[in-house]
């Protein structure tokens, strides 16, 4: 297997709480794995453990190794900037900046150092196009992004993530306050972008987990219960607890 | 306490066990009214299917209603898919036992050849395969479930021994060519039951640990 993102024995800690516990996981390249599980089981704090997200948070630690592309990002001297813009993040909320919609995607390539007006112009029609989004907005790149639509915004979002052509695209729970046909468009350019990007995604949507991803981990109070192929998961799991959780017997 | 997906799969449950009974009453009866020259148990079994018609629809319905509603995984999932399967094998054999019954009223009366033991004792290895199989599907017995599978072989080899001893009978005198046929026909029916009955099982397994049995021959050769 071509992983990407290897985690090794990771342990993560809030002040004496630990959140995570002995995690190891893989993740193949330009592959989408969900991850799954109830409220506080650790999910969404090991997607942040991927971009180092998790260090602006004060009282944290985390033990064991986080590698991508074998590089041990909690390393001594590690980037942690060109980490973040080697892998990117897409929230539940999606939280365009108070700008344009050209400006929003253009401000990661003017601070990643791109000059060029016409470079910028191009990478912000193609980051919109992979987003499917260009025809909805070319008419309008210079308005507030603000005034986009819940699903549109949440787009604007990913479309800014992929413009600094990061490796990973971290998703946590990107479509969960999205109405069904948003949801659709995110769920279709998951797809698409996996061909170029690996992706981690955490949702509680359980058929957009089998929907959307190759992987399913599945994660119960900060412990990884059981990680296989999406359609293994949601058909014969190996584990009882897998099973108790995705036929809806708890969680 | 239940919950209502539990509720919702218990009815279906509920429902395909019943169906299992009135396959087995039919197969049972369908014999019996062979035996006996009953064609008044005939026409019962012909009369009856229609309630293992209704209940294939119902079932179907249920299913597809779970399926949309719940969007099931996992064992719950495989239930349902297993069900659907089960359900069309049920119906077939509830058509096959009253083609041995429409076989009792040609005969119309007339004396038999000779007293049947191959065929009632086809319809007893049926009976008793049905029975495992649900047994096996209630105690998620897989063993039990591939132990019905082997069964069928005994039915397929009686089917044979039945439709040589008929070929003799037919060739000894042509009076007897019309009740042979009649009998051959009951013998393949029990045979085709035998296979459906397999199915089930198969199914059983799957739902039980999610292995696809089926077509082993042909997965091994493709792969």
């Amino acid at each position: 297997m071509n992983n990407k993102i290897t985690a090794s024995d990771v342990c993560f800690y809030y002040g004496n709480n630990q959140a995570i516990k002995n995690i190891n996981l893989a993740v193949e390249k330009n592959s989408v794995l969900a991850l799954i599980g109830p409220s506080g089981c650790g999910k969404s704090t090991f997607l942040r453990c991927i971009n180092r997200m998790n260090d602006i948070i004060p009282g944290t630690k985390i033990t064991g190794e986080i590698k991508i592309d074998d590089e041990s990002i909690y390393g001594q001297n590690f980037d942690v900037t060109n980490l973040r813009r080697r892998v990117g993040m897409v929230f539940q909320k999606s939280n365009p900046f108070p700008q344009s919609i050209f400006d929003n995607i253009a401000y990661g390539l003017k601070i990643n150092g791109i000059k060029d007006k016409y470079e910028i112009e191009r990478i912000v029609e193609h980051s919109l196009k992979s987003t499917a989004l260009w025809d909805e907005v070319k008419d309008r790149l210079n308005k507030s992004a603000m005034g986009l639509s819940g699903g549109q915004q949440q787009r604007l979002c990913i479309a800014r993530t992929i413009a600094v052509q990061p490796d990973v695209i971290l998703m946590d729970e990107p479509a969960s306050a999205l109405d069904p046909i948003s949801t659709q468009k995110i769920e279709e350019l998951i797809q698409t972008l996996k061909e170029n990007f690996t992706i981690m995604i955490v949702t509680h949507n359980m058929q957009q987990a089998a929907r959307v991803s190759d992987y399913t981990a599945f994660f119960y109070m900060g412990e990884l219960i059981e990680v296989n192929k999406t359609e293994i998961i949601f058909t014969k799991p190996d584990k009882e607890m897998t099973e108790n959780y995705i036929t809806g017997k708890f969680g | 306490m239940q919950t209502h997906l539990e509720l919702e799969l218990e009815q279906i449950k509920i429902k395909i066990f019943e169906m299992a009974d009135l396959s087995i009453e039919a197969i049972i009866d369908s014999i019996e009214s062979l035996k006996n020259a009953d064609i008044t148990l005939a026409n019962k079994v012909i009369e009856k299917d229609k309630l293992i018609d209704k209940l294939e629809l119902d079932i179907d319905d249920e299913c597809i209603k779970f399926l949309v509603t719940r969007q099931p995984a996992a064992s719950d999932l495989r239930f349902v898919l297993a069900m659907l399967k089960i359900n069309t094998d049920l119906e077939r054999i509830g058509d096959l036992s009253t083609n041995i019954a429409k076989e009792t009223i040609k005969i119309d009366g007339g004396a038999l050849l000779k007293p049947l033991i191959d065929i009632p004792r086809m319809g007893e290895i049926s009976v008793s395969m049905i029975k495992q199989s649900f047994d096996a599907i209630t105690e998620k017995d897989v063993e039990k479930a591939k132990d019905v599978i082997k069964m069928d072989n005994e039915l397929d080899e009686l089917n044979l021994q039945i439709y040589r001893e008929l070929f003799t009978y037919m060739g000894e005198s042509t009076r007897h060519v019309s009740q042979c046929l009649s009998l051959i026909l009951v013998a393949k029916a029990l045979e085709r039951i035998g296979d459906h009955i397999k199915n089930i099982a198969e199914r059983s397994v799957y739902y039980i640990e999610g292995e696809d049995i089926r077509h082993k021959a042909v997965n091994k050769n493709m792969s």
